[in-house]
């Protein structure tokens, strides 16, 4: 049971991880695979950030930062490691852009062939 | 860190991941994947990382969502059913994920275990950011201080990922005049009540707005004492006229913000990042070295000029990511047309 709680969150995003990369390749629709390549990415966030989990630590802001208690000693294992949550918060953003990026060309996409399905997509490309 | 809501919530996100993949209606899968989001947030939030939490919640469960029903809204919303047969590529892919995933399982035995205090990825430089940053920085904030000072670099070019994002949009949709492209579909993919106009909805968003824009400008300029920042305040700002567009008409958004405004203020957000870089270089010290801004700032000391200087950048970063999200919801809601959205 120890080593369930453990390693749990990995496991979850391995299993995030297959779920996302057997949309990519297998699905026929291309929002379906932009949503698996999303799920992909989020994948990759919940790994780094249970890297980032301490027990018994606090969220990463220091309490009374500018009070009376500013000259207490700060110990690194009282705050959660703030490094990955850094990394990931601009990660998060930069996904939306450049799911807006993938939407675009899925509407481009659209606009030329009138469906997004790929195998409808590649017989239109391949008799024009 | 309670595990048994860590447990909870992870089997929630698998499921809500393997139903936004099977699920066959396009509008339904946009939906539950901002259920999955949302329920990352509480993940994050549940890990003691509240920034991300922030970010995931106005990002992910909500310009997200708004992206992915505008995509879905403007092309077809039913995956065809022919195409159900393709077993082979099915399979390959099923056998390709399972590899793969099989690979990560065997990884997983070596790593340290979930909050694990001594796990060496709080070890070295992380020790350093959490101690030092009252002392270097006056900013309580650990996020805030590492993401636009310690790590000020990455952040700029984020920030330039996001604008470059933006011009990427608007050069693959943009048609000038609404002339129609050799495919152009016939209206929406169903029957919708486009520009039908709601009191209700319109009232409400037209009061909440103004709030929602200043809860943004609170969150900007509070990111150094509470969760918060440029980003995050970006987005809502950038929510709050996505609202408008939505409620109402996409002209009611670009009468508030015109197209050429937007791109010049995803301009000037970068601009200002950098600037203050450069500024910093003109006064004698490394770029983005926010200490030698004490001789431009009365009253600021080496340490709170640095933290003054991040407050700039993190406006900076708002404004752009702000113009980035509506010129972007702006060009997929209307398929580059800019004349109704939704």
């Amino acid at each position: 049971m120890e080593y369930l709680i453990s390693k749990f969150n990995y496991w979850v995003y391995v299993a995030l991880m297959m779920i996302g990369l057997y949309a990519m390749i297998s699905k026929n629709n291309l929002v379906k695979k932009v949503i698996g390549m999303s799920i992909f990415q989020t994948a990759i966030i919940v790994f780094y950030v249970s890297t980032g989990a301490k027990k018994g630590a606090t969220i990463p802001i220091i309490a009374h930062g500018h009070g009376e208690a500013a000259e207490a000693v700060i110990e690194a294992s009282q705050y959660v490691n703030p490094l990955p949550h850094v990394l990931m918060l601009t990660a998060i953003v930069v996904s939306v852009a450049t799911l807006g990026v993938a939407l675009a060309i899925i509407l481009g996409i659209h606009r030329k062939y009138g469906t997004l399905e790929e195998d409808e997509i590649m017989e239109k490309v391949r008799q024009p | 860190m309670i595990w048994q809501l860590d447990l909870f919530i992870l089997g929630m996100i698998v499921v809500c991941a393997l139903a936004s993949i099977m699920v066959k209606d396009l509008m339904s899968a946009a939906i539950i994947f901002g259920a999955y989001s949302f329920l990352m947030c509480l993940l994050w939030t549940e890990m003691g990382s509240v920034d991300v939490a922030f970010t995931e919640a106005p990002v992910g469960a909500g310009v997200g969502t708004v992206f992915f029903i505008a995509a879905v809204f403007r092309t077809s919303r039913h995956v065809s059913r022919r195409s159900e047969g393709r077993l082979g590529m099915k399979f390959l892919g099923l056998l390709g994920a399972f590899m793969t995933g099989l690979l990560l399982m065997t990884g997983v035995h070596d790593f340290p275990g979930w909050a694990d205090p001594n796990s060496p990825a709080s070890q070295h430089v992380s020790t350093y950011y959490i101690t030092k940053t009252i002392e270097d920085t006056s900013v309580p904030n650990i996020v805030t201080s590492v993401l636009a000072d310690y790590r000020g670099f990455d952040t700029m070019f984020e920030t330039a990922v996001i604008f470059t994002a933006g011009i990427a949009v608007t050069l693959i949709l943009r048609r000038l005049g609404g002339g129609g492209g050799s495919h152009s579909v016939s209206g929406p993919a169903y029957t919708t009540t486009a520009g039908y106009p709601d009191t209700i909805i319109r009232f409400i968003s037209r009061q909440l707005v103004p709030f929602m824009q200043l809860y943004a400008l609170y969150v900007v300029a509070h990111g150094h004492h509470s969760p918060g920042g440029g980003f995050q305040g970006g987005v809502i700002l950038g929510a709050s006229f996505i609202l408008l567009g939505i409620s109402y008409d996409l002209k009611t958004t670009l009468n508030r913000i015109s197209e050429r405004a937007n791109i010049a203020l995803g301009n000037l957000g970068v601009l200002i990042y950098a600037g203050i870089g450069v500024v910093c270089l003109l006064l004698g010290a490394n770029f983005l070295d926010y200490s030698a801004l004490s001789k431009l700032l009365p009253g600021a000391t080496e340490i709170t000029a640095r933290s003054h200087g991040m407050l700039g950048i993190e406006i900076g970063v708002a404004i752009a990511v702000m113009a980035i999200m509506v010129s972007i919801y702006v060009n997929l809601a209307s398929h580059g047309k800019h004349d109704e959205g939704l």
